[in-house]
């Protein structure tokens, strides 16, 4: 018998005419202004299993995982200073994959939901807008899918498996309004950012290509450098950067990578809203002679160790609650801030050169584990951000992921050649659009 | 494989390039058949406006990822609905179905053809919608047997591409197509 965990419902939820509804949180107010098909702000999670996906029994999951996580069960509003959260009375869709990833979700054709579950083959995915959740929530969501269904799929052999009877405990509570501080000062310098060169895919079409790498040995070659996981990809990732577009393409300004932090390692919070902030690293090749790995893995652990403190994080995050919560922007009216917000994150998105998005490991139950092979991380790229990164870890696997709308994979090659020379084992899957390039490295 | 087929961006350029050339060679041949049979009336010059509302139609639709095919039929059946509206408001003069009308379903059932193409493996999809389209390309020809109107030679270069569009999609879909048919005509 399995028995299901009691969660606490969301605090949040407004009832005005039995309507529940919410505020959006401080990040994810931008999103809905900032949003369309060029720039999705979707992100994707997936599951590779070992047996293909029933969808009668992943729909059964979905509703039974939504009535423990109301959050979700939610669409968009337009109000007349913000957009906000309503409960969705509508049934949720899924259906099988037949599009490229991360795609923008037009909630008209979705029932109002703000995300997406399909599935193919083994597969099975969540495509989620990021005015929902950030990835620590979108995970905790998808891990409560995945275990429903394999529970639904094999009620014999997870009968004695039972997930330990706790409450699952969130709020939909704004933890950026809880923890950031007025006071704080900064002074924000910000210089454009190399902006990836080449041909784009035609007819909007999406490249992913997945590095399945082996944890273990790449732990041991992190430790050699004495790096985290996370420090040590984004090195190399740098690395591939440099010595592909950047320097064919004579590039000048600072290469920028930005990396999202989780604010949960950092203030106490239950939310499954978002709470994220994020380091931007700056890598002025000639200024910080970085023309080898070794000096640009320095590079990245310093940054790391600089930008990750306490305050500094604090800093960054209560620089973008201030302006959220400034009075004169709370007062204009929602159709004109879309038209502003559109407008000034034109200049915005230009301050990053790539995004690497490492949500660490995603923890699956002893049992469970044998009906699991993998997970997948995937991030929607942009014109201005053409390729972003996105990692995770199940077991002894990485997937580390490019999502890419260049027409062609020179980064990807470099990456994964720089880690098979390292020893490391890595096993390439893609959707195939530039698959004639990740034929060649197979 | 963890992903659905989708075309590899090498091919999908080929392609794209062939139809951009097709669509160009078409525009010319036109013109050209305009300026031998009826240099006084530019008829080319809607064609040729057709083909450059079906591209962008085509590319926006794709684009945003919307069902094309739904798409356009729609489009074929509204703008003829509008240009018979018109024709008749004008005096019933007969433009519309001798020559807009011609010229809307020959472009439609280009784009279809392409989409089938396109589609890799998945030409059932579109299989219903262009089968419609299809059997309205043929109506004109109730109006040529009704002696309302005669046939043009739009009219007749709007036939043979439905036919010709006909063979190919049998040829390369007869087997999805019939499934289709069965499915959506059932009693």
């Amino acid at each position: 018998m399995v028995t299901y965990n009691t969660v606490l419902r969301g605090e949040n939820m407004k009832n005005s005419n039995n309507i529940k509804w919410r505020k959006l949180d401080n990040s994810a107010k931008i999103f809905p202004m900032s949003t369309g098909q060029k720039y999705s702000s979707v992100f994707r999670l997936s599951v590779v299993l070992n047996n293909k996906v029933n969808p009668k029994i992943l729909y059964e999951a979905l509703l039974s995982a939504l009535e423990k996580y109301e959050i979700f069960k939610v669409r968009m509003k337009a109000g007349l200073f913000w957009y906000y959260l309503e409960e969705n009375t509508k049934a949720p869709i899924i259906e099988e994959e037949n599009e490229y990833p991360c795609k923008y979700i037009n909630p008209k054709a979705n029932n109002g939901y703000l995300f997406k579950v399909t599935y193919f083959k083994n597969k099975i995915n969540i495509d989620i807008f990021h005015a929902l959740t950030d990835g620590n929530g979108g995970n905790v969501f998808f891990r409560e899918l995945v275990y429903t269904y394999l529970e639904m799929c094999h009620p014999r052999d997870l009968k004695q498996e039972i997930r330990r009877p706790r409450k699952i405990e969130y709020t939909e509570e704004d933890s950026y309004i809880k923890n950031y501080s007025k006071k704080i000062k900064t002074k924000s310098k910000n210089e454009r950012a190399y902006e990836l060169k080449g041909k784009k895919i035609r007819l909007g079409a999406i490249s992913t290509i997945h590095q399945i790498i082996d944890l273990e040995k790449l732990k041991i070659e992190c430790s050699k450098y004495d790096a985290t996981v996370t420090q040590y990809l984004t090195a190399v990732l740098m690395y591939a950067i440099y010595n592909t577009n950047y320097t064919e393409n004579k590039g000048k300004k600072p290469l920028k990578i930005c990396v999202p932090v989780n604010l949960k390692k950092y203030f106490p919070s239950k939310t499954l809203s978002n709470f994220f902030s994020y380091i931007i690293l700056a890598a002025k090749f000639k200024n910080n002679n970085l023309s080898n790995f070794d000096e640009m893995i320095e590079f990245v652990k310093k940054e790391f160790k600089e930008r990750l403190t306490e305050e500094e994080v604090l800093k960054v995050m209560s620089s973008n609650v201030k302006l959220g919560n400034n009075f004169f922007i709370k007062i204009i009216p929602l159709f004109l801030k879309n038209i502003l917000v559109r407008i000034g994150y034109l200049e915005i998105r230009k301050h990053s050169t790539i995004t690497y998005s490492n949500i660490g490991r995603i923890g699956i139950l002893g049992d469970y584990q044998k009906y699991i092979k993998y997970f997948i991380m995937l991030i929607a790229p942009d014109p201005v951000e053409k390729i972003k990164c996105s990692s995770c870890t199940f077991e002894n696997k990485i997937v580390f992921t490019f999502t890419s709308i260049l027409n062609d994979n020179k980064i990807e090659r470099v990456f994964y050649e720089f880690l098979i020379n390292k020893g490391i084992d890595v096993t390439i899957e893609s959707n195939g659009v530039l698959d004639d390039i990740s034929r060649k490295i197979k | 494989m963890i992903y659905p087929e989708k075309l590899n961006s090498k091919k999908t350029e080929k392609l794209l390039n062939i139809f951009i050339a097709s669509s160009i060679i078409l525009a010319l041949v036109l013109v050209l058949i305009n300026r031998l049979t009826t240099p006084d009336i530019p008829w080319a010059a809607i064609t040729n406006c057709g083909i450059i509302y079906i591209w962008a139609i085509l590319i926006f639709s794709i684009k945003r990822n919307t069902n094309i095919a739904g798409h356009v039929l729609l489009q074929v059946i509204a703008v003829s609905a509008i240009l018979v509206y018109i024709d008749s408001r004008l005096g019933s003069i007969g433009w519309s179905m001798s020559i807009a009308v011609p010229i809307v379903l020959m472009v439609a059932n280009i784009t279809m053809l392409i989409l089938t193409l396109v589609s890799y493996k998945k030409y059932i999809k579109y299989a219903i919608y262009q089968l419609i389209i299809l059997i309205l390309s043929f109506l004109p020809l109730v109006f040529v047997l009704e002696k309302i109107i005669e046939l043009s030679i739009l009219g007749k270069i709007s036939i043979a591409i439905s036919i010709l569009n006909l063979i190919i999609t049998v040829i390369l879909c007869f087997k999805d197509v019939t499934e289709a048919v069965k499915r959506k005509l059932h009693m």
